[in-house]
């Protein structure tokens, strides 16, 4: 079923080692986690609308929260945030599931982490199709604007992997640092926009909004799903001038501290 | 040896020292407590390797012997790049490596198929590349009817079978492999090994080999390292040095089996 799914992309790719390597990782990766059959990628798609059903109920029934379409409001943020926080537990643990690999082969590890964030994008695709029908059934029809989701995708993508980069290496060194994540994310879903208005925040205490990276994207992303308005441009621009600096940074982190993976994990 | 050949490895004052600490230091909780304590938990450092000074021409097979923990292993992780020489040392590599060892470099809930994949591209093989080689792939391997089983129902015979296979159609230039022969009790990939190195179907590419197996190493090698506790103790012709290190290990073994009651790996005739 996956095999599929994906096999028409495979087509047009252009013939270059790199970028093959990393499609066939995310590829594989992404079977492995969805059993390879077709009741498999139910799970894709069954945990994140459980949780927006629950959230729903939360937020609308015992704190009445008042949002139009709640359950589209919740679902759009939804996807991008669990992508962020699949992408990046998973990263975190890179180097050790991909050990196989790096203790034998001299290749750019890099490549790690762009086809792990690669692969829980797939799993993204497939919410967002359940999105766009539960969209069109609820009533709320898709503007041009949809068309600069890719831009949103691509800054989340860029995002997870600078983390995956950052936590990966912490972790050759700090073995535990995986429960201080764990606590950062629950954390970030709280302060993250996703069931309140961003706006509120932005008004009361901007830094919790700039300095954490998924609130623009996550803002804008609805801003061109949900409510059929072109982004906040400079709210863009802010994410990507981030986006690329977590990237550099992660980048650095990474190649500098990371060489002692295979000795030390 | 001829000096005029292109030197593919050049190790240059190579030494490795591991720290290791009484107790373990490796969570944020650990550490902090370590900076509390008043007695500090002291780090201790083991010299796995000391020195060493080698190079390996294009072509040549290269043998590594020596006794269990005498930093063989270390070595070859140390030339593949899997982690750094201590400061001071330098090491220059010339060409594309692979490591080939017993058991490793499978992902074990893949099928044969996806591993040649995943394997194939992480070395340089283009989708188009692999699939002209993917059928003498599993010719070599002998693997036509498990294409699509799982590896962790291989045999270890299987799955060095199919490691060197996949290790052959690639376009690496240098062949790590460390003990890859030892412990398959697989009669025909033996032969097909003694095969592989006679009919020099490696032709061109660099082969450094650590082995207890002395048999493959006097039929093929070309020049043995002596390792003894990290460092190079003879660098010589297999026919020089092979017997003499031989000796050395009867000898050994028969003192620890003397003092410890253990028996050792047992040693293939040269």
């Amino acid at each position: 079923m996956i095999n599929t799914i994906l096999k028409p992309f495979e087509k047009h790719l252009p013939e270059n080692n790199r970028l093959e390597r990393i499609w066939k990782l995310a590829q594989v990766d992404f079977k492995k986690r969805y059993y390879n059959d077709y009741f498999g990628l139910v799970w894709a798609l069954i945990n994140p609308l459980f949780r927006m059903a629950i959230y729903y109920f939360v937020f609308s029934f015992i704190f009445s929260q008042k949002i139009e379409n709640y359950h589209l409001y919740l679902f759009s943020a939804l996807i991008f945030w669990m992508y962020f926080a699949e992408s990046t537990k998973r990263g975190l643990s890179t180097l050790l599931t991909k050990r196989y690999l790096i203790e034998n082969i001299v290749f750019n590890r890099l490549d790690l982490f762009y086809s792990l964030s690669l692969s829980v994008i797939f799993g993204l695709l497939f919410n967002l199709v359940a999105y766009v029908g539960m969209s069109l059934i609820t009533g709320i029809y898709f503007t041009w604007s949809v068309l600069l989701l890719p831009i949103m995708l691509f800054l989340a993508y860029i995002v997870s992997v600078s983390f995956g980069l950052i936590l990966s290496t912490l972790n050759i060194y700090f073995k535990d640092i995986m429960h201080l994540w764990d606590m950062v994310l629950l954390a970030g879903f709280w302060i993250t926009p996703i069931f309140f208005r961003g706006e509120e925040i932005l008004s009361r205490a901007p830094i919790l909004l700039y300095a954490n990276p998924m609130s623009g994207i996550i803002i804008n992303a609805r801003k061109v799903l949900l409510f059929g308005e072109l982004p906040d441009w400079n709210l863009l621009l802010f994410s990507s001038v981030y986006a690329l600096v977590l990237f550099l940074v992660g980048r650095f982190f990474f190649l500098k501290y990371s060489h002692k993976a295979v000795e030390k994990l | 040896m001829a000096d005029d050949r292109k030197i593919v490895i050049d190790v240059e004052n190579v030494s490795k020292t591991f720290f290791v600490r009484s107790r373990k230091v490796e969570t944020i909780r650990q550490r902090a407590y370590n900076l509390l304590r008043a007695r500090k938990n002291k780090q201790i450092a083991i010299k796995a390797l000391t020195n060493i000074n080698f190079s390996v021409y294009k072509g040549e097979f290269l043998g590594i012997v020596g006794h269990n923990g005498s930093g063989k292993s270390t070595l070859l992780k140390i030339i593949m790049g899997a982690f750094p020489a201590d400061k001071g040392g330098n090491i220059t590599v010339d060409g594309k490596i692979i490591r080939l060892a017993l058991g490793m470099g499978f992902d074990n809930t893949l099928t044969a198929r996806d591993n040649i994949y995943v394997n194939g591209t992480v070395l340089g093989l283009t989708f188009k590349q692999l699939g002209q080689k993917f059928s003498s792939i599993l010719e070599f391997a002998e693997l036509e009817d498990f294409v699509d089983t799982p590896l962790k129902y291989f045999s270890s015979g299987m799955r060095s079978r199919l490691a060197f296979a996949i290790a052959m159609q690639t376009e690496a230039d240098i062949y790590l492999m460390d003990e890859f022969f030892g412990g398959v009790g697989d009669v025909g990939f033996m032969q097909k090994s003694d095969h592989i190195f006679q009919d020099r179907i490696l032709q061109g590419r660099t082969i450094v080999h650590v082995s207890h197996q002395l048999r493959i190493l006097k039929k093929h090698a070309d020049r043995i390292i002596w390792l003894d506790k990290g460092m190079i103790k003879e660098i010589g012709s297999p026919d020089d040095i092979l017997p003499r290190y031989k000796q050395e290990y009867l000898k050994e073994k028969r003192k620890r089996r003397k003092k410890v009651g253990e028996q050792l790996l047992d040693l293939e005739d040269v």
